[in-house]
This record gives structure tokens, sequence and C-alpha cells, in this order.
């Protein structure tokens, strides 16, 4: 698995160069693992698959740390690659993927005794918890493309332009698989559609 | 008729994702403040999404400080000598190379003198003291030989100039 840096994939409008990060691989490391975790986990569906992955795109990304340009901000760069390396994996394991999401997908009702509980009450807790569930059972039922874009959008917190360079996609491609998996949401959530 | 008509007055779907990706219009906000179901689907929506996102940084922090950091693989200037096997190959080297030269040493304990003897000019000696020193030498060297006796003298037995062994003619006593 060779991943391929397109350069006009980088050209960013926003950002400003923080190549001091990427010179530094254990604190890329620390501040963006946890964000490509979330990000790869969800997109895949598989949270073992989602350690290696993210890992490999933490290496390919300091290994390749010369042709940043800093036009961009670091953690669209490193979606981009985890994007292109979810897609390889998707395309070698094919076949036994899906196979596998209802194994190892995150789940997230491990995360009870996390959440805070000073602010709201155990009923608002037990919502929060089955909206959250509802959410992440309809990322699997959406196509790769949507999720990906979906989680970009709503949990990463990407602007679309920046989803557009980390994906590849004209916007107006961005914004239809945007629509789609909200609706989707919409749907599971009850709404009148 | 009537939700029929409430419907076609509800936000349309990508008006709802428009919405949802931050856009809020004059229009759209006038609709939501007078329509009670778009603003609770609206806000329904945005929970839901906010508990998903909320949940799911905690697993993704929880799962991830769990894990290793990644160390740095930067190349050193010259890597072998950051391998144990280098240092230990270098150690080998260095004694073997002063077993050697010890060696060396013993086995030629007085290489240096002499050639610094050689270098070195002969002492003067006069032609008279070198002919006593070969008188004596003489001397020393003929009662050496007279007092010879080796085991074929014992058996009655010569050495000829020859290097042809016979024995020596018997005497015949009274």
């Amino acid at each position: 698995m060779q991943l391929i840096l397109d350069p006009d994939m980088i050209c960013c409008v926003t950002g400003e160069p923080t190549l001091t990060e990427l010179d530094d691989i254990e604190a890329l490391d620390r501040v963006y693992r946890s964000r490509l975790l979330r990000f790869v986990a969800y997109s895949t569906g598989d949270q073992d698959l989602a350690e290696t992955i993210v890992q490999d795109c933490l290496l390919k990304a300091y290994n390749a740390r010369d042709s940043f340009r800093g036009d961009c901000a670091v953690y669209t760069w490193l979606a981009h690659i985890a994007t292109n390396l979810i897609r390889d994996q998707q395309r070698t394991r094919k076949f036994q993927f899906w196979r596998k999401v209802q194994k190892t997908a995150p789940d997230l009702n491990e995360l009870s005794s996390l959440l805070p509980s000073g602010e709201s009450s155990p009923e608002l807790q037990l919502l929060a918890r089955e909206q959250a569930q509802q959410v992440s059972a309809v990322l699997e039922s959406l196509s790769t493309n949507q999720r990906t874009i979906f989680l970009m959008r709503f949990i990463e917190e990407m602007e679309l332009q920046e989803i557009c360079q980390a994906t590849g996609m004209q916007i107006s491609t961005v914004k239809t698989h945007l629509h789609r998996a909200v609706k989707a949401v919409r749907l599971k959530l009850g709404g009148r559609i | 008729m009537e939700n029929q008509q409430s419907h076609l007055t509800h936000l349309t779907d990508a008006q709802f994702s428009d919405l949802l990706l931050g856009a809020n219009p004059p229009a759209v906000r006038a609709h939501l403040e007078a329509c009670p179901q778009c603003s609770a689907e609206a806000e329904r929506v945005s929970l839901a999404i906010g508990s998903f996102e909320q949940q799911s940084r905690l697993w993704a922090e929880r799962r991830a400080a769990s894990q290793p950091i990644l160390a740095s693989h930067r190349q050193p200037a010259f890597p072998w000598l950051h391998r144990p096997q280098a240092w230990t190959a270098v150690a080998l080297a260095v004694a073997l190379a002063v077993g050697i030269g010890v060696t060396v040493r013993n086995d030629h304990p007085r290489g240096v003198p002499q050639q610094v003897a050689m270098t070195q000019p002969a002492p003067a000696v006069s032609p008279a003291t070198l002919k006593a020193d070969n008188e004596l030498l003489s001397a020393i060297d003929g009662e050496l030989r007279a007092d010879e006796s080796t085991p074929a003298t014992m058996y009655g037995l010569t050495v000829t100039s020859h290097g042809v062994r016979t024995r020596a003619p018997k005497r015949i006593s009274n």
C-alpha cells in the first residue's frame, strides 16, 4: 500500500504554516491522534483497523513532511492522508470489511461512566446517549463518501473548503453528500421528510 | 389538507441541511421563529449530533491515551553508530588490534635495539686485541674438541672426514 500525495490537494487557501508540528512526531501524535482516531474509526467502522491506519497516517505525514507547504491546516493534510489510507484499505479488504464492522465498531455504551454527570440529569444523559447511538447507527448505513464527509463537517468541524481539499471532491459534490447524510440522520431521529 | 399545507411551508431538505451547516438566512430564521415543529426538529438533530460528537471524542481520547506515542524516527548522521552490534564490533576490533600488537612486540623483543645497534658505529678495536682474542678463542675451541666424547667414541667408533663411520682397530694387549 503506497500513498501518493497529490500536490494539488495541498494547495489550501487558509491556515498558518505550522511546520514545527510536523518536525516533531511525538507532538504530532499527541495533538492529532485522538482526532484522527475518531474520524477513521467512524469512517471505517472498525476501531482496530482505525488504530493501524492512524499510525500509518502519522508516520506517512512525518516522513513526507517536506512536501507539506504549510498552505493549509495540518489536520486538513492529515485528513487527506487518512482518507487515502481508508480508501486503500477498503479496496484491499472490501469483502471482509462489513463483516468486521459489527464486531469492532466503536461502542459508545462503554463511555457511560465517562460522561459528565454534574451538568445534566440522568434522564438527559440517557437521552443524549440514545441520540448519539442513533447517529452512530445512521453512520453505518451511509455510503463511504457520505459518512466521511458528514464526519468531517459535523464531528471534525472542518469547513467545506477544507473538506474539498481533504477529499479531492468538488464543493457541489461535498454538499450533495452532506445533504443526503443529514436527510438520513433526520429520518432516523424521527424527522418529517 | 391542513397537514399538507403545513408540510409545504416547512423548511426544505436543502434549507434544513444549510441550517445545520451554519447558514442562517433571514427567511429561515423567521420560519424557525414561527414554526415550532421545524425549530424543535432542528434542535433535536443538533443535540443528537452534539451528543455524538461529545461521546465519540471521549471514546477517541481514552482510546488514544491507551496507546504508546510514536517515537522519533529521525535518521542520525551515522546510523550504524546507534546499533549495539556496532559498538560490539568496534570493541572486538580494538581488542584484536591491541592483542596483535602485543603479540608482535613479544615475538620481536629486541627488534628495536637491534636496529639501533646496527645503526650505531662499531667501537674501534686494535689489531693486536683482535689477534689476542682470536688466539684465545682458538685455544678454547681446541680444548673443547679434545674433551669431546660422543656416544660414537664410547663404542669405539670414529668419524672420518668423509663422514663414514668405521670401527677403530682393536689393540691387542699382552
